[in-house]
């Protein structure tokens, strides 16, 4: 649509790749532990056909530990010279194969969050970086590239991943809404 | 936006859905022939003789493609409506500086060609007719027919029945939207004129007479009927072709600025007005909502206005509504860009280095808009932010949670600090409220000074928009549009609604969002009032139908309120709610429910629905006639007036 041109992914997938590493070692796992409130996750799987958007109007985070995580994974954006967003994606205890994004940024890059879902189906590639503690690079969608990276606490699970993402081509723009 | 209470599930939506099977109900119990408008069944497909003719219907009752009057209007076409155009002349009346419209219908007795032409006399030129063609849309969910976007047509118009372009297979009824305008310095009088078609080698006619009234529609509206979007990549689906022809670089073109002046041109021109946010949820801001901005800390300023300027400066001083007919004027309100990474990062949030970049840039627009003399547009600093899309920590959009304040109070003192005390530039704060509304009324005092309420819950609140108003604050309320299924008057209950609440302007929260395919595959149009006229030929967006009954809805209301000195605001208030659905005002609100007194994030869907019961009872039944019996009343006031 706008400025159909295209950058060399492969310069690009490394920065992402030296971001994730990175990202392992600074992201606080015990701190994304606590973001999501109780109240929160008590209600993301509850079904009321009387209040279908109970779980939404519910959700709800502790600002101290959304914030202090949010702005960790701002500067490890900033480490990459073009558009990119590290998100912080987490399982959910009691629903294996489901995941949540928990923090999103300014740019909207996300090859697997899918606008207005609180939680999703784990991808594989989530999944082996659940398991193996592996970063794993996920190009599904054409012209985008995200690094999946995993989150430790302090006990040295891993309770989460990032997700750093960029694109390839600058086709498209996010938008309002 | 994305908001959960401003989904088509809740209540409110309901209640529309309940209003249009309340019209399908009385159309069932009554038998066509029972209702009372000769030569006008409800279908005339299964009549075996088929004629020529040329004929008319009040703007409120929809026609069909088969020389009928479509199902949710069915139950306005009892008594009153045969009265209309008894002597097959269309009998129009108006104020000055206000439009009349009517259907105008062409049958053919055979498939084949036609020519229609039309003329009002008036020496002085003064009076203007525009018409245009109806659009059939097939809906979906049904496959009935309804009309709604408008095509407009140059005279004399020639075409075919069946239309070609709609498609519908034994089609024997076009239907075209005609406006009569009647500017302020119209003579009063009683204007003639003709309507005329030609099909099948004979000449139908059908005459017009059009009484103008002495009394002047105020320039002002009432009530500001606000057409809410989300950021602009919708104009690139939309028209393709303006994106073919700009190689490319379509978000940086003329093209896409000359666009969104015709969006907010042909809301204008319909009495409302139209707000486009430029930011998403997770705060990215599209380039031409906002200033580019460069540097960082207490280094970040404004580096290139370019953008900015070229989307908003002919909006802020009127230039982009040059040549229209309510001539040219600043819009009234307009998004600012501000969010929590904007101007900001919200990398620095709770330190100083976010409070210098907050004041540095806000401090800068005002400068800027106060050198340039934009100062009759209100600037509004709103956060649409939901917690649920993971962007921020906090809900600016329908707080829940009352620890959520806390960061409105925060940016309520940065903005404060960003602005000179005296400014001429007119920055307000919006909040949108549902849940919490009650609160934040009294919590957020003095920081939040422009209200957008949600309709269910601020029904409770009897007495609220006043007390607001009487502050100092600005109120409105918002709610979904009504589809195409619902009786046509039923835009008009949210027009009259602002009004009889007193507040003081009403949003569509989305009116610009058609569906893939809005012409053969339609949704029924609850996301929007206006149309791509590309499919056409045409560069600009089209009216729709309900957005014309809606324009002279609010035409009528704004003359019926400069009528209060003489008669009395209670009193015309409570004469339009008894006409409008056999009610009064004190019935427009529902008791504050006992819950009201608990934690908001308590409450749910179920007890919320039962509160809303009173008024969804009232609302269920509206037929198609209820706004035309207030014009009605209306007319004999704009009569006596000098």
């Amino acid at each position: 649509m706008n400025n159909e041109t295209s950058e060399d992914p492969q310069p690009i997938e490394q920065e992402l790749d030296h971001i994730g590493r990175v990202a392992s070692a600074m992201v606080d796992g015990d701190l994304c532990q606590r973001i999501v409130t109780a109240q929160a996750l008590a209600l993301m799987f509850k079904n009321d056909p009387n209040d279908p958007f109970l779980a939404g109007d519910n959700y709800d985070v502790n600002d101290v530990e959304f914030n202090t995580t949010k702005k960790t994974l701002i500067r490890l954006a900033r480490l990459a010279p073009f558009p990119c967003d590290v998100n912080l994606w987490m399982p959910i205890d009691g629903y294996p194969g489901k995941i949540q994004v928990v923090i999103r940024n300014v740019n909207e890059l996300s090859q697997f969050w899918s606008f207005g879902l609180l939680y999703q189906d784990t991808i594989p590639p989530m999944q082996t970086v659940l398991d193996s503690g592996h970063r794993v690079t996920v190009k599904n969608k054409p012209g985008w590239i995200s690094v999946l990276a995993p989150v430790y606490n302090s006990l040295g699970n891993i309770v989460g991943l990032v997700e750093v993402a960029s694109r390839t081509d600058r086709a498209t723009r996010p938008d309002a809404g | 936006m994305g908001y959960a209470l401003k989904k088509s599930e809740h209540p409110s939506r309901r209640r529309f859905l309940q209003s249009a099977l309340g019209a399908l109900g009385l159309e069932q119990a009554a038998p066509a022939a029972a209702l009372g408008f000769p030569g006008r069944q409800a279908s005339r497909l299964d009549q075996a003789a088929r004629h020529s003719r040329l004929t008319a219907l009040p703007e409120f009752l929809r026609p069909d493609p088969f020389g009928g009057i479509v199902t949710a209007d069915r139950n306005g076409a009892g008594g009153e409506t045969a009265a209309h155009y008894p002597k097959n002349i269309v009998e129009l009346e108006c104020a000055r500086g206000g439009y009349a419209s009517f259907h105008l219908i062409v049958e053919t007795a055979e498939p084949g060609s036609y020519s229609l032409n039309m003329r009002v006399t008036d020496r002085t030129g003064k009076i203007k007719t525009d018409l245009y063609r109806e659009w059939f849309h097939r809906l979906v969910a049904s496959g009935q027919l309804y009309p709604d976007a408008l095509i407009p047509v140059r005279l004399p118009y020639q075409s075919h029945l069946p239309e070609p372009d709609n498609r519908i297979a034994n089609q024997t009824a076009q239907a075209f939207w005609v406006d009569v305008w009647a500017p302020p310095d119209a003579t009063p009088g009683t204007y003639t004129g003709q309507a005329e078609l030609e099909s099948g080698g004979r000449r139908y006619t059908l005459a017009i007479r059009l009484k103008v009234h002495p009394a002047v529609v105020p320039a002002k509206d009432i009530v500001l009927l606000d057409h809410n979007s989300y950021g602009d990549y919708w104009f690139s689906v939309q028209y393709p072709e303006r994106v073919r022809q700009t190689s490319g670089n379509f978000f940086a073109s003329d093209e896409l600025f000359r666009l969104i002046h015709s969006y907010h041109r042909i809301f204008y021109e319909h009495h409302g007005i139209f707000h486009q946010l430029g930011y998403s949820h997770a705060g990215y801001v599209t380039p031409e909502f906002a200033p580019a901005l460069e540097g960082e800390g207490r280094k970040k300023h404004i580096a290139n206005w370019d953008l900015y300027d070229r989307h908003y400066g002919p909006l802020f001083d009127g230039t982009a509504f040059a040549g229209t007919r309510r001539g040219p004027h600043p819009i009234p309100y307009a998004y600012l860009p501000i969010n929590p990474e904007w101007p900001a990062s919200y990398l620095w949030w709770g330190e100083q280095g976010y409070e210098a970049e907050f004041v540095n840039v806000v401090s800068e627009m005002e400068q800027h808009c106060r050198e340039k003399g934009w100062t009759e547009t209100h600037l509004e600093m709103f956060f649409n932010q939901k917690k649920r899309y993971k962007g921020f920590p906090w809900d600016g959009d329908e707080v829940r949670f009352p620890k959520d304040l806390s960061y409105f109070k925060e940016y309520g003192r940065l903005l404060k600090k960003a602005l000179p005390p005296d400014t001429p530039v007119k920055f307000v704060f919006r909040a949108d409220v549902s849940w919490d509304m009650e609160q934040q009324f009294n919590v957020l005092r003095g920081v939040v000074n422009m209200w957008t309420c949600n309709e269910s819950i601020l029904s409770w609140y009897q007495g609220a928009p006043s007390m607001l108003r009487r502050r100092g604050d600005i109120v409105w309320y918002y709610d979904g549009t009504p589809e195409v299924t619902e009786p046509s008057s039923a835009i008009t209950l949210q027009a009259l609604r602002a009004w009889v609440w007193d507040t003081m302007g009403f949003i569509h929260w989305l009116a610009v969002q058609p569906g893939k395919d809005p012409w053969f595959h339609f949704d029924g149009g609850r996301t929007t009032l206006v149309y791509s006229g590309e499919r056409f030929g045409l560069p600009d967006p089209i009216p729709s139908v309900r957005l014309k009954i809606q324009r002279n809805c609010i035409q009528d209301l704004t003359l019926l309120d400069s009528f209060k000195d003489k008669h009395g605001l209670d009193n015309l208030k409570m004469q339009a709610t008894q006409l409008f659905n056999q009610s009064s005002p004190g019935r427009w609100w529902n008791p504050r429910p006992a819950f009201a007194d608990t934690a908001p994030y308590t409450w749910t869907d179920a007890e919320m629905d039962r509160a809303d019961e009173p008024t969804a009872k009232l609302f269920a039944h509206i037929d198609a006639a209820a706004w035309n019996r207030v014009r009605q009343y209306l007319m004999p006031l704009a009569s006596e007036a000098t």
